[in-house]
Formats: C-alpha cells, structure tokens, sequence
C-alpha cells in the first residue's frame, strides 16, 4: 500500500491478547480500585480489532464495514458468557476459555465464509478468528470493568445483565472496534490514524463505561470516567495531528478547488 | 396488561407520537450529516473531480450509529434513575450525554474520511466542521430523548421484560433501519441528483457527480436538510410511527390471542394492497420507458 | 450435567432451527444497498444486515412481551407474536418508502430480475429505466419481504422462547436479560452470514439468486446456529 513502515499484524494481536489478558486479570485485585484496568486492557484488543477489521474490510465485504464489527461482537458476546459460565469451578481459566472459544467460533464462521459462501477473501479466516477473539476479550475487560470482577453468576449477572450495562458493552464495543477503519475508509487510509483512532473510540468506551460503574461500583467509577476522558483528549489530539499531516489542505472556509470537471 | 383499555391506549398514542418525532428528526440527522448509503455517493465524488462541501458523517450505517446514541442515552438515564433523579431529568441528561458523544463520532469520521482522500485533493472546510456538527448534535438529541422516552414508557409503566438500555438499543436500530430505508431515498435519489431528468431512476452513468451548488451559493449540508425536512422526514416519522403503534395495537385490543395475530396479518395485507395502489398509479404516471417489441410489430 | 438428555437435544435443535430462520428471512427482504437508495436498483435502500436485525427485533420486543404476560403462551403464539411484529414494521418500512420512490424521487416501481411481476402479472422490463437495475418496490418484492421479516421475528422469538426456558429455573429474576443478550448475538451471526452470501443485494423470493445462495447460506447458519445452542445450553449448566 504506502511505503510508510506499518506495525505488523502478529505484534498488535499480541499487544491485544496480552494486554487485554492483564487488563482483564488485574481488574479483580483490589476491587473496587483496580477495576479500571479491566478497562485498559480492553481499549488493548480494540486496537487490535480495529487492525484485523481493517486488514481483512479492505477487501470489500459487499455489505460494508459495519457487518463485520457487529459478527465479531454476536460471537464475542457468545464466546464471552460461555467461557465465563463453564469453568465454575476455577474462574481463573474463564477468560482465558473464552478466548479460545472465541477463536475457535471466528475460524468455524471465517472457514464457512471462505469455503461454503466462497467470498474469496484470503484473509477471511484469520481475521474471522483474531475479531471474534478480540470482540470476546473487549466484552470481558469492559464488563469487568464495571462489576468489578468477571465471575459470571455472582457478578456479572446482577451487575452487567440485569441493569443491561451489557448492551452498551456490547454496542458500544462492537462501535469501538469498527468505526476507527470506517471513519478512516479512502485511498490514503493509514494505519497510523486509524490506530489512534481506534484508541480514542475505545477511550469514548472507557468514558461511558465509567458513568455506568459509577452506579455499580460508586466512587472507584469516577476514576475509570476520568481516567477515559484523559485517554479520550490524548488520542484525539493526536488524531487531529494526523489528520493535519495527512489531509490535502484543511482551510477555515473556501470555494471549491477548480479542476477538470 | 396492568392497565385499563383507555389509559393503555393513551399510553400507545403517546408512544407513537414520540416515535413519529424520532423517525422524523432521524432522518433529517442523517441528512444534516450526509450518512448512510447516499454517503457513497459524497464519497465518491471527488474521485469523480467533483470536490464539494458536504459533511461526510460514515459512522457506519444509520441503525449501528443510532443504536449507539439510543443505548449510551439508556445506560446514563439508568444510572440516573437509579440515583433518584426525576425520570424526564435523567432522559434528558441522558440524551444529553449521548448526542456530545455522537458528535465526537461525527467529527472523527468527517477528518478521517477527507484525510483519506488526499490524492484527489478534496480540502477539509472547518467552517462546515463548526456548524454542522452543532446541528447534527442538536438533531441527535431529539432523536435520542424520544428513543429514551419509549424506552423508559416500555420499561417503567407497561412493564416490558427487557431494561432500558436494551429497549432503547432496539428502537435506535429500528428507527435507524427504517431511516435508512425510507428518508434517505429521498435525499440520495433526489437531492443529490436534482439535476438528473425527472421520472426516471438514476442513471448509474451519474454515479458520483452529485449537485454541489444551492438555490444560492454553494450547497452544503444545511441545504440538503432543508430540502428533505420538506418530505423524507416526515415519511420516516410515519414508518416508525406506524411500526410502534401498529407493532402493540392489536396485542392491546385483543389480548395475547392468535385473534390478535389474525388482526396483524389483516394490517400488513392492507398495507400491501396500499403499496399495489401507489405502484398503479406511478406506473401509468411516468410510463413505460420502452416499448415491447411484440407490441410494436403488432401496431405495426 | 447429563451428556445426552433428549430435551438438551431438542433446545440445541430448536435454536439451530431459529438460527436457520433468521438466515433465511435475510433472503427473502428485498434490500438494494447504496443503489437503491439513489433509485439505481430494486429493493429497500439500506443493508441487508440492518434491515434484518431491525425488523427482527421488534419482534423479539413484542414476542417478549407476550412471554412475560402470558407465560403459558404456547410456542406457535410466542412465534406468531415475534413474526406479526417483524411483518408490521417492515411493512410500515417499505409503505413509507413506496412513498418516498412514488412522489419524492418520482419512479415507477420495476423488478430487473423478472419479466412480470408474479403476484400482478403486470410488465416489469418495460419500466425500468435506462442505466438501472430496476427502482422502488413492486408487490412481488412487498410480500416477499413480509414473508421474510415473520420468519426473523419468528426465529428470534423461537430462540427467546427456548432460552427462557432453560434460563428461567436457574436465574428467575435474570433470565430476561441473559436470554436477550443471547439472542441479540445470534440474531447478529445469523444475519451478516447470508449478507456475505447474497453480497449486500438480494431482490426477494423471485430473485435468481435467492435460489443460488439459500442451500449454502442456511447449511452454515444452521451448523453456526447449532453451536450457538450447544453452548448456550452449556452456559446453563455453569449457572447451576
């Protein structure tokens, strides 16, 4: 694409599973402080996602980017709850089946994709796969984030589920993770931008989920709120940079430049 | 059913009438911002040499961006409610809330989106930036209230099942699905392409060279809404109208019987039979465009 | 847990089967995409996608209703709740766009796939207008999508119906919102895979290619679907 020396795929997977396994596994320490971390770990697999979402919509879905951000969010919220309520017995492996299932479900739904529906895409499959993977890892880190822990039945339940935080969750993810490669969708998309894009959409996550911790958790809330906002205005600046850098000509007002037609 | 007929039927008026207003002020949003898939052509044009001045707002479909505002609306309203806040207060902070964070998305999408058209040369106004996104804002708010509030109606006084952040989701994506089919018609077949012949589908010919001048000056998306407040923002208020309260009518008459199912499927053939009678008479309107060939050599 | 429990088979099935509605009605929508929306091709102007979720979860919202206030509604008219839902708002959908095609952007409605309209045996070809791949929406495309929009609603309401079923005795108070959420996922997996099969457009039953993608679109929504309720049986299993 452009000669601009790009972040390679495997490091941002790693990034995202490593840092959204730490997020997720530091967030039940010290509850209701450490929370927060639940949070970061998940704006990790956001970035992670928003790269395989781009990787693989650059090909043209026929049904737009969107699709492809909600398919990762259905299996990740399914992949999520299984994961979580099988391994009763040792919470500790809950997230970490949940990934697998994830990914398992992402390589079922991706081999269909390539194989049966024939989309001809080569990537298909291990984007299907790292995405679902993703979408099941910002599920669980910013559930967590607002109940505190990810047991399933003695925390989530009542506090992500029955108040129905866990529809923002997922939406606002699913969002998180598709609107960095769709804002950023032309010619001259960068993965520089769009990364810090995704951080900053991810960072609007944090925020939103920050107010609904405030209703579970009480003040340890406020810092994930504040601490989002921050993220937020540091990738949004930086953001704003790239644009600066890399748009044609940002003017205050203007008639339209002549050309041919 | 915990209330009596009168008060349900109040109760299902009050719900279509905030619907008819979020589907009416849905689609304007879409237009003030240019979103959706008559977006595809404002994308396309400066590829085209067809630069112009009209915001560029792909937050992704209408129903995924909707659904985003109506459920960021419903969670902060719920966190409020459950502080012991006045119902009409927390929908409005929450609506509030969700509109400054669809704005941010808007921003976001319109540099991300000009910044990736560098090579045609397409400029990034910011005088479209600061007055637009304040509409879009504007327009979202009223959309989100009323989601919130039918949300917040379901939840609190009929009693529905699901939380409010979950109705509220669903309606966002219903009135984004429905603006998406009905009143964005109207501005990418239209006014985008006003200057096309008229009668006639667009020819995939002009796909890209899309109106870039006003009644006066140079259009930008203030115009296109103007326009389309005229017809496809109704149109969609009376879609979504229609589905809430049509989608309880019979259920609240008839009870959870299959006479109301019945009752249903009366409706949707009375729509289907309105549907034939507007395609009858636009049909014998605008014409054939070629004659049949069979039909030539016999007047022949 | 018992390994092979006939009623455990049946709910697996069962949601296998909403699964597999789901996918199907995406096919029987007629959706046009971005063409359609600038009056280039037949069908409703918008995503497949979308209009399938959208539809569908009105009904999941009036099929739900239905269940919490009549819980011994039987499963046909929990079904019939979701799908007359679903059926209404589409059709409220395509009238108010009929309407907009009619007197906003002015065109006739024609189906490019067909030579007449098989329900008003009324001359398509001749009405579609030059550059174009048909416009509006003629009644072989209405009734096609209201048939589709009550299999959704009927899948979703199905998937309810069954997950509230093995919920409900586990987590009384939380069922409604674990089963929501679980439906809301699978509503969302079984409507993207045959957007991907039919590639965003798909005019209705009469449609050629509604025949070409169904057999291999429903195999993998069915095989998908089938996951789906192992693993949410499973879920069960770790509320206990």
């Amino acid at each position: 694409m452009s000669d601009i020396k790009e972040i390679s795929p495997n490091t941002l997977a790693l990034f995202g599973i490593i840092g959204g396994l730490i997020g997720i596994y530091l967030s039940p320490l010290y509850p209701p402080f450490t929370s927060t971390f639940g949070a970061l770990g998940a704006i990790c697999a956001v970035i992670w996602g928003a790269e395989a979402v781009r990787r693989v919509a650059k090909y043209g879905l026929g049904t737009g980017v969107p699709s492809i951000g909600q398919i990762a969010m259905g299996m990740g919220i399914i992949a999520a709850m299984f994961g979580l309520a099988i391994v009763k017995a040792m919470p500790l492996a809950g997230p970490i089946v949940s990934l697998i299932t994830a990914s398992v479900i992402g390589f079922i739904i991706g081999w269909f994709a390539q194989n049966v529906i024939k989309m001809k895409i080569p990537v298909m499959i291990r984007c299907m796969t790292e995405i679902a993977a993703a979408g099941a890892l910002v599920i669980i880190g910013f559930s967590a984030a607002v109940a505190g822990s990810y047991d399933f039945t003695r925390s989530l339940i009542p506090l992500v589920f029955d108040n129905g935080v866990m529809l923002a969750v997922f939406w606002v993810g699913a969002m998180a993770m598709l609107h960095p490669f769709n804002a950023c969708l032309g010619p001259d998309e960068k993965q520089k931008r769009l990364l810090y894009l995704a951080a900053s959409t991810g960072a609007i996550t944090m925020a939103i989920i920050g107010i609904a911790a405030v209703m579970t958790l009480g003040a340890s809330g406020v810092i994930t709120l504040l601490l989002g906002i921050i993220l937020w205005l540091i990738f949004y600046k930086k953001f704003w940079d790239e644009v600066y850098k890399d748009a044609a000509a940002v003017v205050g007002t203007g008639l339209i430049p002549k050309t041919e037609a | 059913m915990v209330l009596d007929l009168t008060m349900s039927m109040a109760i299902l008026a009050l719900m279509g009438a905030l619907a008819t207003i979020a589907g009416c002020l849905e689609d304007l949003e879409s237009d003030v911002g240019s979103q959706s898939n008559p977006n595809s052509q404002v994308q396309l044009a400066p590829q085209m040499n067809f630069l112009h001045r009209i915001y560029n707002k792909a937050i992704s479909g209408e129903p995924i961006s909707n659904g985003l505002s109506a459920v960021t609306g419903g969670i902060v309203t719920t966190v409020l409610l459950n502080a012991k806040f006045f119902p009409l207060l927390a929908i409005v902070v929450g609506a509030f809330i969700a509109a400054i964070i669809y704005g941010i998305f808007a921003t976001t999408s319109y540099a991300g989106r000009v910044a990736s058209q560098t090579r045609f040369k397409q400029p990034l106004y910011m005088d479209i930036m600061r007055y637009t996104t304040p509409s879009i804002i504007a327009h979202n708010f009223v959309v989100c209230f009323c989601l919130v509030a039918i949300a917040y109606i379901q939840y609190a006084v009929l009693g529905y099942p699901f939380t409010i952040p979950f109705l509220a989701l669903i309606w966002g994506i219903s009135v984004g699905a429905i603006g998406s089919s009905v009143g964005d018609v109207h501005y990418g077949g239209e006014r985008e392409f006003q200057n096309r012949e008229f009668g006639c589908g667009l020819n995939t010919a002009l796909s890209g060279r899309i109106v870039r001048r006003a009644e006066s000056g140079l259009r930008n998306s203030i115009d296109n809404v103007w326009f389309c407040a005229k017809f496809g923002g109704p149109a969609t208020g009376i879609g979504l109208g229609l589905t809430v309260f049509f989608s309880s009518w019979p259920t609240t008459i008839w009870g959870y019987t299959w006479t109301a199912i019945g009752v249903g499927v009366f409706i949707v053939a009375i729509m289907a039979v309105m549907n034939r009678l507007v395609e009858i008479q636009v049909k014998n309107a605008y014409g054939p465009y070629k004659e049949d060939k069979t039909e030539k050599e016999a007047g022949a | 847990m018992v390994a092979i429990d006939p009623t455990m088979l049946m709910n697996i099935f069962l949601i296998g089967i909403s699964g597999t509605l789901i996918c199907i009605a995406v096919h029987f929508i007629p959706v046009g995409g971005a063409p359609a929306a600038m009056a280039q091709a037949t069908g409703i102007g918008t995503g497949t996608v979308e209009l399938a979720a959208g539809s569908g979860l009105v009904g999941l919202i009036t099929s739900s209703y239905m269940y919490a206030y009549e819980p011994q509604a039987s499963m046909a008219l929990v079904m019939a709740a979701g799908a007359m839902g679903s059926a209404i708002m589409l059709a409220s959908t395509m009238l108010a766009g009929g309407l907009i095609y009619a007197y906003g952007v002015a065109v006739p409605f024609a189906s490019a796939q067909v030579k007449k309209d098989p329900i008003t045996g009324q001359r398509q070809d001749t009405y579609v207008s030059k550059g174009t791949q048909g416009q509006g929406i003629p009644t072989i495309c209405f009734v096609s999508g209201v048939v589709g929009a009550a299999f959704g609603g009927a899948g979703g309401g199905l998937i309810y119906f069954v997950l509230m079923g093995i919920y409900s005795p586990l987590i009384s108070a939380s069922a409604a919102a674990v089963a929501g959420v679980f439906t809301m996922g699978v509503f969302y997996v079984n409507s993207v895979i045959p957007s991907y099969g039919v590639g965003g457009t798909i005019e209705g039953i009469h449609d050629p290619k509604f025949r070409r993608v169904v057999p291999k679109d429903t195999i993998t929504s069915f095989v998908v679907s089938l996951i789906c309720g192992l693993v949410a049986v499973l879920i069960a299993g770790g509320m206990v």
